[in-house]
């Protein structure tokens, strides 16, 4: 097997998440804008199997690559408005709104540099069968929350058919 | 192996709930055959009956369930209680009102119902995540019903409104949930309280991160200053049944959590005491303040709602078990006399061409006499006059926070009290002493409505009169509160 070494693989990563998460909020194309997202989010599932969390990125894909960030390309390309459409994404507020987050930015990376004790991750710390886990635990001590979910989708399905479905006069 | 046998046991604790999902999708499946459409209402609020019968059944039970995801203990069943309450009230409130509005459709009761049921989900258990989904349960219906007349400009400026800054708190409640995971590797409100001082030992910081994040995303469901911006529009925008729902139902289940989060599961951050202290102080200031510059009714009711969310968190800043049971008793109060007052905003909105603007109320004492009497009770109430349960909700708030040593907290609510009159009676001077062109168009009472106002009118007048057994029940809430 290829060994890599994490450190370079964490920083090509991050690079690109950055890079693509400036193209979401700076490119004039809104299709190119989620192209960009969908980049960015795969990437960032990428992190997850770097850290072992190999269901959270599988989650990741599926979720946000594979639903949202699709969803939000057939909303673009089904707006006849807003497909092709040049849009600037910043106004006067630009630089403030920049400083702004630089300082939080900064306040946070302080925040979490001197407030946190790093300890090493051991290898053998994950169990290697985590999926396993999490499949138990659904079943088990958070079988409720995963059967209300259902409620939740119901309800929302509902929702969705009684305000879009059209009228009989 | 995991053990089957108990499975019985667990579905006990969740009766009065699964009636009320099953009561939702019978009146969707119904609503399907245009033939018994019509049954609707009464299929709705007949399991929502049962549900009630199942709920008072369970209080004062202490029960468990689901490896402890649900906790269905006196607090929780005390609330069950009052959410499907509620739901009853509403229902019996809009039948009518939806069918001359022409957006009586089956789908309204089946989300009542959903919304109750993700109220009570929410409010019985001590699991975050649980709290989470619940809110997300009761939340997603709300969206829809306060979007629910389609043709309405304003009914879809309030669901959009109210579903775009609904998903805004719930990210931040999201984030508030991991936070705290983070900081105390459970989502159990139990295990967190058991580890308090090791986890604010160990990651205070996140941990206050994580519990000002959950403040906010509860706060906006609460209408809570400074995240109330949302309430005037959605209010006036929905429909009126719907608003007075949102008024009671969601408004309960937010102070049902917050109750339990902040005077359970946070009750070690000494900081929030003062914390709640300036936030009572604004909600009820900011609230009453702005409704005197109102002109229509629904909107004035909606600044109302800001202020009495206001003197609740009075009892969170004063905390302890006195003022637990003065919340749950207010939120209670509150409850009926508001409910009351919108059952006569919905009369008086099934009139032809009523916008219920505060003109509108002109001559209505010559009108219908009866019903502007039926108004001036729930006024009073609002206000706070004895002998209705107004009064007594507020003198019991005000008096635990004196003697808790809160004094200027007590002052200032009493004052703001004192501006809420001018008002509150505004309604009672338009509606009584304000000169007419044309007599005021009579409105036309149906059974239902009819029986909720008498309901309503009696909770209000008796129960300000004789609190006793309503002061017990709130009393019993808090007893096992765990």
């Amino acid at each position: 097997m290829l060994e890599v070494d994490g450190g370079i693989v964490f920083w090509i990563l991050s690079f690109v998440i950055l890079v693509s998460g400036f193209m979401v909020v700076s490119l004039k194309n809104v299709f190119h804008c989620a192209l960009a997202l969908v980049l960015c989010l795969f990437t960032v599932a990428g992190l997850y199997i770097l850290l072992d969390a190999e269901f959270l990125a599988a989650a990741q894909v599926l979720i946000y690559v594979g639903s949202v960030a699709i969803l939000l390309i057939f909303e673009v390309m089904l707006t006849s408005k807003l497909a092709d459409k040049r849009i600037t994404q910043s106004n006067d507020q630009a630089l403030v709104g920049f400083f702004i987050c630089t300082l939080f930015a900064v306040a946070a990376y302080l925040l979490i540099k001197f407030n946190t004790i790093w300890y090493p991750l051991a290898k053998s710390a994950l169990p290697s069968d985590n999926i396993l886990t999490i499949g138990k635990y659904l079943m088990t001590e958070f079988m409720l929350p995963f059967e209300v979910v259902s409620i939740l989708l119901v309800a929302a399905l509902i929702g969705a058919i009684a305000l879009a479905r059209t009228e009989k006069s | 192996m995991i053990d089957f046998s108990s499975v019985a046991d667990n579905f006990n604790v969740i009766y009065p709930e699964l009636a009320l999902l099953i009561g939702a999708f019978a009146v969707l499946l119904l609503g399907t055959v245009k033939r018994f459409a019509g049954l609707c209402t009464s299929v709705a609020g007949l399991t929502a009956l049962i549900a009630l019968w199942l709920a008072v059944d369970q209080f004062g039970t202490q029960q468990s369930g689901f490896f402890g995801m649900v906790t269905c203990d006196a607090f929780g069943s005390a609330f069950k209680i009052i959410f499907i309450a509620i739901a009853i009230v509403t229902m019996l409130i809009a039948h009518r009102f939806m069918i001359v509005k022409q957006i009586a459709r089956p789908e309204f009761y089946a989300l009542v119902l959903i919304s109750t049921f993700g109220m009570i989900v929410m409010a019985n258990t001590t699991d975050m995540i649980v709290m989470f989904l619940g809110l997300e349960i009761m939340s997603v219906p709300l969206y829809v019903l306060a979007g629910f007349a389609r043709r309405s400009l304003q009914s879809n400026e309030a669901g959009i409104k109210y579903f775009v800054m609904g998903a805004f708190a719930s990210a931040f409640l999201l984030m508030g949930i991991a936070f705290v995971f983070g900081a105390s590797a459970t989502t159990d409100l139990r295990r967190i309280v058991a580890d308090f001082s090791y986890i604010i030992y160990h990651s205070g910081l996140y941990m206050y991160v994580g519990i000002a994040l959950i403040l906010v995303g509860f706060g906006f469901k609460i209408g809570m200053v400074p995240f109330h911006a949302w309430v005037p529009d959605v209010y006036q925008g929905a429909p009126t049944p719907v608003t007075a729902f949102f008024s009671a139902g969601p408004k309960a289940a937010g102070f049902a959590v917050l109750l339990r989060l902040f005077m359970f599961g946070f009750e070690g951050v000494a900081e929030l005491s003062s914390i709640f202290w300036v936030l009572a102080v604004l909600t009820m200031t900011a609230g009453n303040v702005l409704a005197l510059l109102q002109d229509n009714i629904k909107r004035m009711l909606a600044y109302s709602s800001i202020a009495h969310a206001g003197y609740i968190l009075i009892a969170f800043a004063v905390g302890g078990e006195d003022a637990l049971s003065a919340a749950i008793f207010y939120s209670i109060a509150y409850a009926i006399f508001n409910l009351g007052a919108f059952a006569v905003v919905v009369l008086l909105e099934t009139r032809s061409g009523c916008r219920s603007d505060f003109s509108e109320l002109a001559g209505l004492s010559k009108a219908s006499p009866y019903l502007c009497a039926v108004l001036a009770l729930f006024v009073f109430a609002l206000t706070g006059f004895p002998p209705t349960i107004g009064f007594f909700g507020k003198f019991y708030l005000f008096s635990t926070a004196v003697k808790a040593g809160f004094i200027w907290l007590a002052v200032i609510g009493v004052l703001n009290s004192f501006v809420s009159v001018y008002y509150y009676l505004r309604v009672l001077k338009v509606s009584y002493f304000d000169r007419v062109e044309q007599p005021a168009l009579s409105v036309s009472y149906t059974p239902a409505i009819t029986l909720v106002l008498l309901i309503t009118a009696a909770g209000t007048l008796g129960f300000g009169l004789f609190p006793q057994k309503l002061l017990e029940f709130a009393q019993s809430a808090v007893f096992a509160f765990l």
